[in-house]
C-alpha cells in the first residue's frame, strides 16, 4: 500500500435492525453470506488484498460472534508482529469514554489508536457491504488531487438512492453536497461507505463534532462539515457492490450468486475472498440427491432435492426433502419429506419431518415488521425446532429457539411472528 | 499424553511405483485422497485424536508436496512448543551421504531424534493407510503386556497382487512366527503399524550389523530372540494405498450409502490445511449424486458416483461418472469420463472420452492396470474428440501432440515427449 496510508478501520458496529432476526444475535458484519463467508469477510480481504495489514474494526452491538470469526486474523494473515487486526470495544476510561454514540463518535474515541501510527491518512471503511475493491488507486487519487477527504461512489439507479448518502460532485470531480438518504435524491451517485481522511483534518472535525449535539455519524455530520471545505474528492468505482441493509437486498444479494454469469463471482483466484475455514469433509451428495442452480459447501449432506438455494456447512437435507430458493445456513437439519420454499433458516435449525415452511399467500406482510418481511420470504431464528408435518406461512417470523411446544397451534399463517413465550433460555445468551 | 512420552515416526518416503503416474511426482503418503485430503493426515490425525503429539515424518521420494501440505502442521494443531511435527529427509553428514536404503535404515539415520525424544515407545507407521486408529488402547495394551514389540494386525486383503506375510500367534497374542512363504492361511497380517518399546528398538538399532528393512532386520530378529512380540487385532476400516486398484476401491467406498470410512464424525475428523475456494457452485442440472464435491468446484454437466477435488470444472454437456478427479482439472464441453482417476490439472477436451468400457490390460503395465480403470498424469492434456480407453496410462504432462491417434484403445500408454516418463 501507499506508505501514506497503513491503517483502516472498519466500522462494524451498528445495529442492523434491518435483517430482522438475522442480526438479533449477532452485528450485520457477522452475518453468514454467500455459503461460507460472514459480510465483514469482502471489505477484509480488500483491505489485505490491498496491501493493509493494520486494521481497527469497531463494534458495539453483539460483538461476540464477530470476535469468534476474526479472532487473531488468521485466515486473513493479520496475526502479525506489526499491525494486524484489532477489535476496538467501547471501554471505560478516565475521561468521556463511554458507549459509541455514533460512527463517528467510535473514531474519535479511539482516535489515540490513530495518533500511535503517526499516519498522516486514515482509510475507513464499513463492514457490511459486498464488493471487490483495490483500496490502492483511490488512495493514490486521494493523493494526487490534495484532498482533505476522499468518498468512493457507486452509481445505482435513482429511485433506490435515497436509501444511502447521495453525493452532488463539480465537473472537477470535488464534491459539492452530500445529503444522507435524501427523500428525493438527485441522483443515483452514492457513497459506498469508504473513505480516505487526512488525519488532521478529520481530527479537526471529530473533535468539533465530538462537542456538538448530533447524530455523530460519518454520513450525517462530518462528511457534510467537510464537503462545506471544499476539498472532499468524489471517487468512482465501478463494478459490483451491494449494501447487505435489508432482508431483501441480503435475499437476493445471496442468490446473484447463483446466476450463470454471476455478476459477482466468489471465486477470483486474483482476488480472493478469506474466511476462516471450518473442519468438514467435501459435500456428500447421496444417490438419489438432487442438485440445481446451488452452492453446496464443505460438510452438507444432501440426500433429497436442492433448487436455487445455498446450503452452509454441515446443514443434513434428508431423503424426499425439497429446498427451494431458500438460503439455510450452518448445521441446519431439513427433515425427510420436508419442503423450503422461499425460507431463510439461521444456523441450527431442526425442520421436523414433513414439515413446510414457506406456503400460502405472498401479500400479507409480516405483522411485527410489515416493511422488512413482505416479499414472500420466511425466516426462521436461530436454533428453532418447527415440529413434524405443520406448514408455516409466507412472510413469517418464527422467534430463534424455539421447540416444538412452542407451536400449539400447529400451522403458523402468513405474515405471523411467532414469538418467544417466556424469556430467553440459556443456550441462547452464546455467540452466533 | 505426557506419560509415557511416545515418539511417533510415519515413513513417508517410500516411491510407490504401483502408483504409475499417481505416484511420480508424489509418494503415496501425499495423494490427494477423499475430494480435499492427502493420504497422510489420516497418520496425522489419528495420532492428535490420540493424543500423540510428537512426531516425525519421515520422506525421501518426491518431498516436496509433502513438505509443502505439512508445513509446520498447524492443521492437525501440531504446531507446539513441545512436540509437534519435524519433517526428516535424509541429510548429507560429513562421514557418509546416504539415502535411506530401507525402512530400518530410515530409523537409523535418525537414532539422533529417537534418542533426543526420550520416550518410553515408539510407534512406527506407514504414511500410506487411510485408516482411523485410536492408538490410545493399543499403547494401553502394549504396556499391560510388557511387550517389547505390538504389531497391529488386520484380517488379511484379498485380491490379485495383496498377498502379504501372515502374522501368527498364541492364543493370548504372542506372536509365533511371521512365515514367508505359506498358503494363505487366513491368518491377519501386519497393518503396517508397529508399536515398539523404545529401549529394544534402540539397541537394535544400535547394533552395527542391523538390515535396512525393518520387517526382516528388526522385527524377525526380536521374534528369533524371543522377545515378547505381541499381535494386536484392528478391525476398524483399514486401507493401504499401494496400488492403483487400491487407491481406486478405497476412494468409491467413500460414496457408499452407509460409508465404512464415515468423514463427517465429529468427534474423529480427519485434518487437512484448508484451501481458500470458494464454496461449490452446481449450475446445470446434472444432479451430481452419489458424489463427494469439494470447494471451489463448478459443475454445469452431469456427475455421478465421483469424487471432485478443488476447484474441479465440469462443462455443459460434459459427463462425470465412477471417476476421481482432482484438483482444477477441466473437463470440457461434450466430454466424458467413465472409471478414471484423473490428476491435478489436467484439461479433457471438447468431446473426449476417457475410461469406460472394457478391454486387455496395459500394454506396460498389465499386472497394475487391468481392472478397467483410466489413469491420466497430471498436466495431460487429452485432445478434443480424443477417445481413451479402458486400462490406459496417459503421462504426466502429456500434450495433445503426444497422442499417437485421436483414437486409443485399451491398454494404451501415451508417453510424453521430452517430459516426464511415468
Amino acid at each position: 500500500m501507499t506508505a501514506a496510508v497503513t491503517y483502516a478501520m472498519i466500522l462494524a458496529g451498528g445495529l442492523g435492525s434491518r435483517l430482522c432476526l438475522l442480526s438479533e444475535k449477532r452485528a450485520k458484519p457477522a452475518v453468514p453470506f454467500g455459503g461460507k463467508y460472514r459480510i465483514i469477510d469482502f471489505t477484509l480481504s480488500n483491505a489485505v488484498n490491498s496491501g493493509i495489514f493494520d486494521i481497527g474494526i469497531l463494534t458495539q452491538y453483539r460483538p461476540l460472534s464477530l470476535r469468534d470469526h476474526i479472532a487473531m486474523g488468521r485466515p486473513w494473515d493479520l496475526d502479525r508482529k506489526r499491525g494486524g487486526v484489532e477489535l476496538l470495544q467501547p471501554f471505560q476510561g478516565w475521561r468521556e469514554n463511554d458507549w459509541y454514540r455514533g460512527t463517528a463518535d467510535a473514531v474519535w474515541q479511539n482516535w489515540l489508536q490513530v495518533e500511535e501510527r503517526g499516519a498522516e491518512h486514515l482509510l475507513v471503511l464499513s463492514g457490511d457491504h459486498v464488493y471487490r475493491m483495490d483500496y490502492r488507486p483511490l488512495v493514490e487519487a486521494h493523493l494526487a488531487r490534495g484532498a482533505e477527504a476522499t468518498v468512493a461512489t457507486f452509481e445505482v439507479p435513482r429511485e433506490q438512492a435515497s436509501a444511502f448518502g447521495v453525493v452532488r460532485v463539480d465537473g472537477a470531480g470535488w464534491i459539492t453536497g452530500f445529503l444522507e438518504k435524501p427523500k428525493d435524491p438527485p441522483s443515483g451517485r452514492i457513497s459506498m461507505g469508504v473513505y480516505v481522511f487526512h488525519c488532521g483534518v478529520l481530527r479537526e472535525a471529530l473533535e468539533k463534532d465530538a462537542r456538538r449535539t448530533s447524530a455523530h455519524d460519518f454520513g450525517k455530520d462530518i462528511l457534510p462539515a467537510l464537503v462545506e471545505r471544499g476539498r472532499v474528492l468524489a471517487y468512482p468505482v465501478p463494478g459490483y457492490w451491494q449494501d447487505i441493509g435489508t432482508l431483501d437486498s441480503y435475499y437476493q444479494a445471496n442468490l446473484d450468486l447463483l446466476s450463470p454469469e454471476p455478476a459477482f463471482p466468489l471465486e477470483d483466484p486474483r482476488w480472493p475472498i478469506f474466511t476462516p475455514s471450518t473442519e468438514n469433509p467435501p459435500a456428500r451428495l447421496g444417490p438419489r440427491a438432487q442438485v440445481r442452480a446451488s452452492i453446496v459447501t464443505h460438510g452438507t449432506i444432501v440426500h433429497g432435492t436442492v433448487e436455487r438455494s445455498i446450503l452452509f456447512p454441515g446443514v443434513v437435507v434428508e431423503e424426499g426433502a425439497v429446498v427451494r430458493d431458500s438460503i439455510v445456513m450452518g448445521d441446519s437439519w431439513i427433515g425427510p419429506r420436508a419442503v423450503l420454499d422461499r425460507a431463510i433458516l439461521d444456523k441450527r435449525v431442526h425442520v421436523g419431518r414433513g414439515a413446510v415452511v414457506g406456503r400460502g399467500d405472498l401479500a400479507t406482510p409480516n405483522r411485527v415488521c410489515p416493511e422488512h418481511l413482505s416479499s414472500g420470504i420466511t425466516i426462521v431464528g436461530k436454533h428453532a425446532r418447527i415440529p413434524e408435518g405443520i406448514a408455516i406461512g409466507r412472510n413469517a417470523r418464527i422467534a430463534p429457539d424455539l421447540t416444538e411446544e412452542d407451536f400449539p397451534g400447529g400451522d403458523v399463517p402468513s405474515g405471523e411472528a411467532l414469538e418467544r413465550p417466556g424469556g430467553i433460555p440459556a443456550h441462547a445468551a452464546t455467540s452466533a | 499424553m505426557v506419560n509415557p512420552p511416545i515418539l511417533v515416526l510415519v515413513l513417508a518416503g517410500a516411491r510407490s511405483d504401483r502408483l504409475h503416474a499417481l505416484g511420480r511426482l508424489r509418494t503415496a503418503s501425499a495423494l490427494p485422497y477423499g475430494g480435499k485430503y492427502r493420504v497422510i493426515d489420516f497418520a496425522l490425525s489419528n495420532c492428535v485424536h490420540s493424543g500423540l503429539y510428537r512426531i516425525g515424518v519421515l520422506t525421501q521420494y518426491a518431498p516436496l508436496s509433502l513438505h509443502g501440505h505439512i508445513g509446520i502442521g498447524r492443521a492437525w494443531d501440531l504446531d507446539r512448543r513441545d512436540g509437534g511435527v519435524r519433517l526428516l529427509p535424509a541429510y548429507a553428514r560429513q562421514r557418509g551421504t546416504n539415502w535411506y536404503r530401507g525402512t530400518a535404515d530410515a530409523l537409523v539415520q535418525n537414532r539422533n531424534v529417537i534418542e533426543d525424544a526420550q520416550a518410553r515407545h515408539i510407534l512406527v507407521l506407514s504414511g500410506d493407510l487411510v485408516a482411523k486408529i485410536n492408538f490410545g488402547p493399543i499403547l494401553d495394551r502394549h504396556e499391560q503386556r510388557g511387550a517389547a514389540l505390538t504389531i497391529v494386525t488386520v484380517p488379511a486383503p484379498s485380491g490379485p497382487g495383496e498377498w502379504r506375510r501372515p502374522v501368527l500367534s498364541e492364543p493370548g497374542g504372542r506372536v509365533t512366527s511371521i512365515p514367508d512363504r505359506a498358503a494363505d492361511t487366513g491368518a491377519p497380517v501386519s497393518s503396517s503399524v508397529l508399536l515398539f518399546r523404545a529401549r529394544e528398538l534402540r539397541a537394535r538399532l544400535e547394533r552395527a550389523d542391523v538390515g535396512p528393512d525393518l520387517m526382516r532386520d528388526v522385527v524377525e530378529p526380536m521374534l528369533a530372540e524371543g522377545q515378547p512380540v505381541y499381535a494386536h487385532p484392528f478391525d476398524g476400516y483399514w486401507r493401504q494405498i499401494a496400488s492403483v486398484d487400491a487407491y481406486y476401491e478405497a476412494s468409491m467406498e467413500l460414496l457408499a450409502p452407509y460409508p465404512a470410512l464415515n468423514l463427517h464424525d465429529p468427534d474423529w475428523l480427519i485434518f487437512t490445511p484448508s484451501e481458500d475456494r470458494a464454496p461449490a457452485i452446481v449450475t446445470g442440472g446434472g444432479d451430481p449424486a452419489g458424489s463427494l464435491m469439494a470447494h471451489g468446484c463448478r459443475l454445469e454437466g452431469t456427475v455421478r458416483r465421483s469424487i471432485l477435488f478443488p476447484g474441479v470444472h465440469v462443462a455443459p454437456g460434459a459427463v462425470v461418472e465412477d471417476s476421481i478427479v482432482m484438483h482444477d482439472t477441466r473437463v470440457l464441453e461434450g466430454a466424458r469420463v467413465a472409471r478414471a482417476i484423473v490428476d491435478k490439472e489436467v484439461r479433457i477436451g471438447e468431446g473426449a472420452s476417457v475410461g469406460g468400457g472394457e478391454g486387455p490390460p496395459n500394454r506396460d503395465y498389465p499386472e497394475d492396470l487391468a481392472s478397467g480403470l483410466a489413469v491420466i498424469g497430471k498436466g495431460a492434456e487429452v485432445p478434443a474428440g480424443g477417445r481413451v480407453g479402458a486400462n490406459t496410462l496417459v503421462d504426466i504432462g502429456a500434450r495433445e501432440t503426444d497422442f499417437p491417434a485421436l483414437e486409443l484403445g485399451a491398454g494404451s500408454v501415451v508417453r510424453a515427449r521430452g517430459g516426464r516418463r511415468s
